[in-house]
């Protein structure tokens, strides 16, 4: 894969992780990308797009984007990462390229909420149907909050927390507080 | 549509007749592999109750319940999970955050029933089909959630660390503090552990979010030391720590310390003023230690009018004049007592009850007294030959060097004793030049030292000879010689500690300048007059009080060594507070009777 990275890095502005012998990962500009696939599918064999995600980078205010892209004839794998702008998360389609990513753009679309523009059928319901909360893969989405609030508690169900349990230690376990503080 | 096509659904008929292509067998058992994530296994006996899974379920799908035959103890909350199936995910995290490793997922998944109540139960504690089986998810080796080690202390040890009498350990910076603080899973099962039940979850998570004015009202809610308890604590939240059972407890000590550190006595004192109504009443406490200055501080804040007196010329009692400088700077303690003085409380120092001022005039004076007079008379050896000259006590050479008097000890020394005491001498007498060695009638893990200082201590060169008994002592031109038995550890049976026996023939024979004593400390209470010696009572050597700290004598309590066989600072401040609480409770139900 070595041969392949140095051919690229002529052509394109990438930097590379090198994780296995048979899996690499390059990090590209977002511009660059549609280029960049084109000339692996189209001119070294990476001819199969095996799986396109998202990871939210919610600290740097990004998200990444891998295209995860396959050559059957060497079995080699290559990633190629992508960061993009987490409040206005667009992104160019692929769905020209393969056909089979528009329903990775869709999934995409719903799950995190990010855009790509001219995708077919990218606005329709993937599997969350009539979702009206942020996306939930956002990390910012409180899975607990929407959890306790959507479904209802099991009736008969209680709960202890250890501190309370644990009073029954010491049975002068003093009630506080002795003056009155002003904690919050 | 041609009439092949009607027909041919039909042509399936002619194999109604015969067996089925497809096996049942794999359908009915087919395992899940060797990592599959199935119905939970709690291993009951391992898990305290932590509730770390409760607590990182995003389904809340767990709760933590008490189970028949799992008890309350020290180090365990008695509850154990529940898992409502109808919510869980199987996502494992539940197992990831185990702070005891003692909940896994067995690869069994298939369970089919038609009462919905059944898929909520209590792994482990129900049977079950899987509960036995070692397949399943378990965390992979190397992959935790929880950070193991604790943030390293930097200090000054060994050769370096005797040079002087600078503090020992250096404290936390900010990063570090937060570091550690990250590590707390807030279970809360330390509180109940710790004699003064400080807020210790919340102040770490303040320590965590930067909040440390909130965190500094915190330790003063339970705790008016916070900055001896962060240096010489007993630490015993942390022997119980969750963390505790896969790595390193949580530093909560130095936590404690890093708060306090952050708070010079006069940020301490404007964060913590407050203004309180005066209510009229008074109360004299006798002994400025950590018991009385605790419920001095407490009372102040309830409206009380309170005077303590102390036979020393400053206030800290065993905390200023037992603990050497390296491990409690004399400023930190004088710090310490300016927060408390500057709340309100009036420090009579150098005035010895009995002596000075008489019990009586105390009585007399105040609606309630409070005596905190602790153990500070040093045990005798009770052999022969133990008042030359050179023999000294551990506390007096403790207490002298506190009082800057300067203390010779030659350069071959003896220090008789298990305990910090023995150690604190110990330690002192290298940073004086000596060579040291303690003679202990125990094994080290016998030792009642914390195991910080024996480990310290042995870092800067202090020899620890083990089972071996003075016997008698002589004068070799001026200097004493200690003739020691070697004993042999004896049986006691089951539940009792083994017992010392001298060994026949095997004397030993020490040449040393100075003999130094630290086998324990009692109480003097020549201060009680006669005329009250039969109200107050007596449990061999401690007073005997009721649960708030109330004698027989009602408007006298007593709090601190002298009440409770601890012994160690954090039980006789937690004795403070109660002695305050008592105060208040005798003094609020007297003023309703009038």
């Amino acid at each position: 894969m070595n041969s392949l990275i140095k051919r690229l890095k002529m052509q394109f502005d990438v930097e590379e992780q090198t994780q296995r012998s048979n899996l690499s990962f390059i990090n590209a500009t977002a511009l660059q990308l549609p280029a960049l696939l084109t000339h692996l599918r189209d001119y070294e064999k990476y001819t199969q797009l095996i799986f396109l995600t998202a990871v939210d980078r919610i600290e740097d205010n990004q998200f990444q984007l891998t295209y995860m892209l396959a050559d059957e004839s060497s079995q080699n794998n290559i990633g190629v990462r992508v960061r993009i702008d987490r409040e206005n998360a667009v992104m160019t389609s692929i769905a020209h390229l393969w056909h089979h990513a528009r329903t990775y753009q869709q999934e995409l679309r719903e799950m995190f909420g990010i855009d790509f523009p001219g995708s077919p059928g990218v606005n329709d319901n993937f599997i969350l149907e009539g979702w009206e909360e942020i996306p939930p893969m956002r990390r910012d989405f409180d899975t607990r909050e929407y959890s306790e609030k959507t479904y209802f508690p099991r009736p008969g169900r209680s709960t202890t927390h250890p501190r309370t349990a644990m009073k029954a230690v010491d049975p002068d376990y003093p009630e506080l507080p002795l003056m009155k503080g002003r904690v919050k | 549509m041609g009439l092949k096509d009607i027909i041919s659904p039909f042509y399936v008929w002619k194999r109604a007749l015969e067996k089925p292509f497809t096996h049942p067998s794999p359908l009915t058992t087919r395992p899940g592999s060797d990592r599959y994530r199935g119905f939970h296994q709690n291993d009951m006996h391992k898990c305290i109750g932590c509730g770390s899974c409760e607590t990182i379920c995003q389904n809340a799908a767990i709760d933590l319940v008490h189970v028949d035959g799992i008890e309350t103890t020290e180090a365990d909350s008695g509850l154990r999970p529940k898992i409502d199936y109808g919510r869980c995910c199987w996502c494992g995290l539940c197992v990831d955050i185990c702070t005891t490793a003692s909940l896994t997922m067995s690869n069994e998944y298939t369970w089919v029933d038609a009462d919905p109540e059944v898929y909520r139960f209590i792994p482990g504690a129900d049977e079950k089909s899987w509960n036995d089986t070692d397949k399943g998810y378990r965390r992979a080796e190397g992959y935790n959630l929880l950070e193991t080690e604790r943030v390293d202390m930097d200090m000054t040890l060994g050769d370096d660390g005797i040079k002087s009498f600078m503090e020992v350990i250096h404290g936390y910076t900010k990063e570090q503090a937060m570091a550690e603080a990250m590590r707390c899973v807030e279970c809360g099962v330390c509180v109940a552990t710790c004699p003064a039940h400080m807020d210790i979850p919340d102040y770490i998570k303040a320590i965590r979010e930067d909040r440390l004015e909130d965190a500094l009202e915190l330790l003063y809610r339970t705790n008016p030391m916070p900055a001896t308890c962060g240096r010489i604590c007993t630490h015993r939240c942390e022997t119980v720590c969750a963390l505790g059972h896969q790595g390193d407890p949580v530093a909560i000590r130095w936590l404690k310390r890093y708060i306090i550190d952050q708070f010079p006595a006069e940020k301490a004192i404007a964060q913590l003023e407050q203004e309180f109504e005066d209510n009229g009443l008074k109360v004299a406490i006798i002994g400025a230690g950590p018991a009385g200055l605790s419920a001095a501080y407490y009372l102040v804040r309830l409206g009380y009018n309170v005077t303590v007196y102390e036979s020393q010329n400053k206030a800290g009692g065993m905390i200023r004049y037992g603990v050497p400088y390296y491990r409690m700077p004399e400023d930190i303690m004088d710090d310490e007592v300016t927060v408390i003085e500057k709340m309100g409380v009036i420090l009579k120092t150098g005035i010895k009850i009995g002596r000075d001022l008489l019990f009586e005039k105390l009585m007399h004076d105040n609606n309630a007294v409070l005596m905190a007079t602790g153990f500070e008379s040093p045990y005798e050896l009770s052999i022969p030959g133990e008042h030359h000259s050179r023999v000294i006590s551990g506390i007096d050479m403790l207490d002298d060097i506190a009082n800057g008097k300067s203390v010779e000890v030659g350069n071959v020394v003896a220090v008789i004793g298990g305990g910090n005491v023995a150690f604190d001498a110990a330690r002192t007498a290298r940073r004086l030049g000596a060579d040291v060695c303690i003679y202990y009638r125990r094994r080290i893990e016998d030792m009642p030292a914390d195991s910080e200082e024996i480990h310290e201590a042995q870092a800067e060169g202090v020899k620890i000879i083990v089972q071996s008994i003075p016997v008698h002592i002589e004068d070799n031109n001026g200097s004493p010689r200690m003739i020691w038995n070697r004993a042999e550890m004896v049986d006691q049976g089951p539940g009792k500690r083994p017992k010392p026996v001298l060994i026949q023939g095997a004397s030993e024979t020490a040449d040393v300048d100075t003999i130094i004593t630290a086998i324990g400390q009692a109480s003097d209470y020549d201060y009680i007059p006669e005329s009250m010696s039969g109200r107050i009572h007596f449990n061999k050597t401690r007073v005997a009080t009721e649960r708030l700290g109330q004698t027989a004598e009602t408007k006298v309590f007593a709090a601190g060594d002298i009440v409770n066989s601890r012994g160690d600072a954090i039980s006789a401040i937690a004795d403070g507070y109660r002695a305050a609480k008592g105060i208040d409770a005798y003094l609020t139900t007297k003023k309703g009777e009038k």
